[in-house]
């Protein structure tokens, strides 16, 4: 069984309780054991604070990177967002002494210190790394497939990009353009992952353009559904809670603001996966989600 | 001549106007060198090296009876030779000279306000050189005989140019081609720039002269094996690779006819390959020949997917030119000097995954483009969309495709310098051939440097081409029309573009030949920080390289045009003639010598030597070491080595040294 | 040549001098943008690949490589002060195919960072530092949801700051290092 602590970050616990729950019990089943890495707080949100003040976006995610080096345990985490915020912050602190000493200085003033001795990975980067789990797996542990779903796969953009900033076992996570880890992430649950035009754009939250322009982001994720659903996709799954509040109450708002009607249930790969390992809809907490999942869910189960 | 057992050196600085004396203190360097010891003479002047500053030297060596010379100037890459004239012209032996580099080792790097420093370090500079030149011996170059013959490494245009400029001049050329035929890339472009000439038309003449040349000997479907040897005297192992067809010459030598090029055995030949001459784009058999116009016209049989069924064996009949059982053979060349003319490829620009090459039918690059457009091509010159086999009504051309690419990856820093033209060119053959069609180039700058190019880019402009400002971000293809959409910014009018093209064409960048570096290693060329040939002087010699006797030609060296590559090649050719027709070239007299009585015989050093330049002997009835002097380059690694201390570097003798390092520590004010 | 002036706001609106002077630049802007942005923002080309791969510009007058222009130019107010600043969506497809290898989403960054410091910076922002000041999470916990969490069997609050609430004095402190709260305190109360 390989241990990480578990970083939640907001949305999946304080939103999407599902997406947590899944995630400890999917990943269990597949020799991943996420214990609890308590006293986290925010990564903080990457656009957010990292627009305001650097400084303390380095300070406050190197805080919780120390809860994890006192417990000695690799991070794994379930949203893209906080990725870009732990991982990058722990692969340039561990590179930049300079920036390193700044932000060891904030944290002595709370007796903690950064020593750059764990690594982050994203789960979804677990789950496809052959050495943690693997696809083959993944499709091994399935006892309710996925068949006949067309699911359309949201990659998101801070788990891999920039990719000149990420370091992965696997080249093809380095693929930002066309990659297909995802929908062999997908295809593993028994569902049948469908391409899309323009798969690689972004949803339109990031960036605080969801607090700042909200008709702004919206008009990014309306153009993706768009795409999605010419391609008569059944749903939409992706790997960052953010990503995934942005698609199932965006679809809520875009109604509200620009009249169009999608409809398309939205669930973090976790749930799709808790799915078609047997988990009911009810150990998912589905019924949070903005957009209802249940035809969805008539179709697969 | 003065007796070195009492040095007497002269020094003499140079202020190389202001690039040394704006930096640091000529005066109190002068001042500080008389204090040196053995120095009796000291002067400074503007340029040491125009005709007035050498007469210094030469004054003073008779004057003061100098044994040695110290210049303190630039670099001796550029003027050691012209200061060794000098100091022969006085009256001394030319290694009596010793050069202390105050320019780009000092006064360059240390321009700003760093007055003190620099003319300090010009001290330590100086009272070294000094050091050594107290030291220095009378050394005699040694002259060889260069062996009257050349070699030229790929057949392309530069290639091709350089063996007739070369044969023309009289002397006995082998010119080698991996492929089954001359002609290179030139002979897959269908036109050239900015005359719109037929590239066969211009090309072929010369193929056809390099195969009847007397004083050519052309060797196709060869490789370089192996090198040994140095300038005047090389010699070259090619590997003769088993074509499976006798050519005529060949066959007479057995009595049979040999190949004629009827190409009856391609026609009852089973087996169906890609051509690599139309990028792969139209059928060859397994015995083949590229096209119509190869040379020789000679078939060649692919034996990796032969499956020797001996219906070829069986039509070519009593010609008896197909031997299946035909091996590699490895003949010996010995040649006085060599061009290397190996050529370009694209970079595999599907590795820029944005642009969507062998994902997307329609991307495609600009060789395949060329053979597309050419009427000796795959469709007879009609240019059509690989999706559906349309003609392409509006046409994309995407500038800069993997060139001037600081991103890590497959792209490259430099600009491929010939893509903007042949882009421009590309739009007007198909205005020419498609009606209403439009031509859409991405393009960051438009680089018509040559002559008639922006003359060129204005009559394509004119002709009604529309040129975007901004480097393509991306291509997405629409699935069901295959139809690409090409985004960018036009950035002059400050607006995202999605425009929908039915086909794109990328200006690959370009990177030396794939095999280029093997051939370059083998030669002992360097290659520069871009991959491509390393040549001697990027100004004052741009053809030669560090190793003497081996010479460039071509993109091989940096992309360039045809006319550049072309000129490039005479340059080349000229150059390698020159040690032919002195018929002896003098060696640096800068190799080791064996101190036999030093010297135990141990054989490490043999060994140790990059250049097989060493070997044990026995004389006297001992075992000793024995340096083949035209081979040692002076590299110093067996001496650095040698245990005993048996091994002298000349002019790089220990004693001079230490005695340049104890300059250093011991010395200064 | 002497600021012109027509003694009429209207006119000297309508008429004001656009010429770029030198003087417009400020080469410390750039050297911050350098340094906050730890990329090598000086560097570039203007090829618009980053405008061409943007998912706000097609949707607006955001231009990013007029950001990327500005900062070279050392064009600090003109930067600054472009509400444009704050629709960059942080997705860095730009800086994926930056063929200078620029990475121009942090130059945004960067920037935003020095817009905060003049004050300039849209509430919805500073409403995180709040929400993250009081409780840890950008994004916290309700009622509704600890429901939720209830039924599967979760701790009602997840393992964070939410349930470990000693370790906000820390988070604090980290955040007033900078003055982050005071600063939005008082530019929300403004």
């Amino acid at each position: 069984m390989h241990e990480f602590a578990l970083f939640l970050g907001c949305i999946a616990p304080n939103r999407y309780p599902g997406c947590e729950a899944a995630a400890i019990k999917t990943s269990e089943k597949l020799g991943i054991k996420l214990l609890p890495l308590k006293g986290a707080s925010c990564c903080p949100a990457p656009g957010a604070f990292g627009s305001i003040d650097l400084k303390v976006w380095y300070a406050m995610a190197a805080r919780n990177l120390c809860l994890a080096e006192e417990m000695g345990k690799d991070i794994a985490l379930v949203c893209n967002g906080c990725y870009k915020s732990i991982f990058e912050v722990n692969h340039i602190l561990k590179h930049d002494e300079k920036l390193r000493n700044g932000v060891n200085e904030v944290l002595k003033e709370i007796d903690m210190e950064y020593k750059g001795s764990i690594d982050v990975f994203h789960l979804a980067e677990l789950l496809y790394d052959e050495r943690f789990c693997g696809v083959r797996k993944i499709r091994d542990s399935v006892t309710t497939p996925l068949k006949g779903a067309k699911i359309a796969c949201h990659y998101g953009c801070h788990l891999t990009k920039p990719a000149k900033e990420r370091v992965f076992k696997s080249k093809e996570l380095l693929n930002t353009e066309c990659p297909t880890w995802f929908e062999e992430l997908v295809e593993a649950t028994g569902a049948t992952a469908v391409e899309y035009r323009n798969k690689m754009q972004c949803c339109g939250a990031g960036g605080g353009v969801r607090g700042y322009d909200i008709v702004h982001a919206l008009d990014i994720t309306n153009e993706k559904l768009i795409n999605i659903t010419e391609v008569e996709a059944d749903a939409i799954t992706e790997v960052c809670p953010f990503c995934q509040l942005q698609f199932d109450r965006g679809q809520i708002e875009i109604e509200e603001k620009f009249g169009d009607r999608y409809g398309i249930p939205v669930l973090h790969y976790c749930e799709l996966l808790g799915l078609a390992q047997g988990m009911s809809p009810q150990d998912l907490a589905l019924d949070l989600h903005a957009i209802d999942c249940t035809p969805f869910l008539e179709k697969v189960l | 001549m003065a007796e070195n057992n009492q040095p007497r050196i002269g020094v003499f600085l140079c202020h190389c106007g202001t690039n040394i004396a704006g930096s640091l203190s000529i005066n109190d360097i002068i001042e500080y060198a008389k204090t040196l010891p053995y120095v009796v003479h000291s002067d400074e002047y503007q340029y040491m090296c125009s005709t007035p500053g050498q007469g210094k030297i030469v004054e003073a060596i008779a004057e003061h009876n100098l044994t040695g010379i110290v210049v303190a100037a630039c670099t001796p890459s550029l003027h050691e030779p012209t200061f060794r004239v000098a100091t022969k012209e006085g009256g001394l032996n030319p290694f009596r000279f010793e050069m202390a580099n105050i320019r780009e080792q000092n006064s360059w790097v240390h321009m700003h306000g760093m007055w003190d420093e620099a003319t300090s370090k010009a001290k330590d500079q100086v009272r070294m050189a000094v050091a050594k030149a107290a030291l220095l011996e009378d050394l005699i170059p040694k002259s060889v005989p260069v062996e009257p013959a050349a070699m030229v490494v790929g057949a392309g245009v530069g290639g091709i140019q350089a063996a007739l400029d070369l044969a023309s001049a009289g002397i006995k050329t082998y010119l080698v081609e991996r492929t089954p035929t001359v002609g290179g890339r030139m002979s897959q472009l269908d036109k050239t720039f900015p005359t719109l000439d037929c590239s066969q038309c211009i090309l072929t003449p010369k193929m056809v002269d390099v195969g009847r040349h007397p004083n050519i000997e052309l060797l196709t479907y060869h490789e370089v094996e192996s090198v040994e040897g140095y300038i005047g005297n090389f010699e070259v192992t090619l590997k003769k690779k088993a074509r499976g067809v006798l050519s005529p010459e060949e066959g007479r030598a057995i009595g049979v006819d040999g190949c004629n090029g009827c190409g009856d055995c391609a026609e009852v030949c089973p087996v169906i390959k890609p051509n690599p001459f139309e990028m792969g784009m139209a059928p060859r058999k397994a015995i083949y020949i590229y096209h119509a116009q190869v040379m020789p016209l000679i078939f060649t049989i692919d034996f990796d997917s032969c499956v020797k069924c001996n219906l070829c064996v069986d039509i070519c009949g009593t010609k008896k030119a197909i031997d299946l059982e035909m091996k590699d053979e490895f003949p010996v060349y010995k040649i006085g000097t060599v061009i290397l003319a190996t050529g370009f490829e694209l970079i595999p620009i599907e590795e820029k995954k944005e642009w969507g090459y062998k994902r997307y039918e329609n991307v495609i690059h600009g060789l395949e483009f060329e053979r597309l457009i050419c009427a000796s091509g795959p469709t007879g010159g009609h240019l059509i969309r690989p999706s559906d086999g349309a003609t392409p009504k509006r046409v994309g051309f995407v500038l800069c495709a993997g060139s001037r690419d600081n991103a890590p990856g497959i792209g490259k820093p430099y600009c491929s310098r010939f893509c903007c033209m042949y882009s421009l060119k590309h739009a007007h053959q198909i205005m020419e051939k498609i009606e209403g069609v439009e031509p859409y180039i991405f393009y960051m700058d438009i680089r018509s440097f040559g002559k008639m190019y922006e003359e060129f880019y204005y009559r394509i402009q004119n002709e009604g081409a529309k040129f975007i400002r901004g480097r393509v971000a991306n291509i997405l293809e629409d699935p069901k029309t295959k139809n690409l959409h090409v985004f960018t910014e036009d950035t002059l009018l400050g607006r995202p573009v999605d425009i929908e093209l039915d086909l794109v064409v990328l200006a690959s960048a370009v990177k030396p030949n794939d095999g280029a570096d093997v051939v370059r290693k083998k030669f002992g060329v360097s290659a520069s920080q871009d991959g491509w040939m390393l040549e001697a002087h990027p100004k004052l010699n741009p053809c030669g390289t560090t190793t003497a006797g081996v010479f460039l030609a071509g993109v091989c060296q940096g992309p360039k045009d045809i006319p550049d590559t072309v000129a490039q090649a005479e340059g080349a050719a000229s150059a390698a003639s020159i040690p032919i027709h002195c018929g002896e070239v003098e060696l640096e007299p800068y190799f080791a010598i064996c101190l036999e009585d030093l010297c135990a015989g141990c054989g490490m050093c043999t060994n140790l030597c990059p250049y097989s330049a060493l070997a044990l002997t026995i004389k006297n009835d001992r075992m000793v070491m024995e340096v083949t002097e035209a081979k040692c380059k002076g590299c110093g690694t067996c001496g650095g080595f040698c245990p005993g201390g048996a091994i002298k570097m000349q002019h790089f003798t220990s004693q001079q040294i230490v005695a340049q390092i104890d300059a250093y520590l011991l010395g200064g004010e | 040549m002497a600021a012109k002036s027509y003694d009429n706001p209207e006119l000297d609106q309508k008429l004001k001098d656009t010429y770029y002077r030198l003087g417009d630049s400020n080469p410390e802007f750039s050297k911050n943008i350098l340094e906050t942005s730890r990329t090598l923002a000086n560097m570039c080309y203007q090829c618009g690949t980053c405008t061409g791969s943007c998912p706000s510009a097609p949707r607006s007058s955001y231009r990013i490589r007029k950001f990327m222009r500005r900062n070279v130019f050392g064009l600090e107010d003109e930067a600054l002060t472009d509400p444009d600043l704050w629709l960059c969506t942080t997705c860095y497809s730009c800086s994926d195919r930056c063929p200078r290898d620029i990475a121009p989403t942090d130059v945004i960054m960067a920037m935003r960072n020095m817009a905060f410091k003049r004050d300039i910076i849209p509430k919805n922002f500073l409403m995180t530092v709040k929400l993250i000041y009081d409780s840890g999470h950008g994004v916290p916990n309700n009622d509704a949801n600890r429901d939720a969490r209830a039924r599967l069997g979760l701790d009602r609050d997840p393992p964070t700051t939410h349930t470990y609430t000693e370790y906000m004095q820390g988070i604090r402190k980290i955040i007033d290092s900078c003055d982050l709260k005071a600063n939005a305190d008082r530019i929300l109360g403004e």
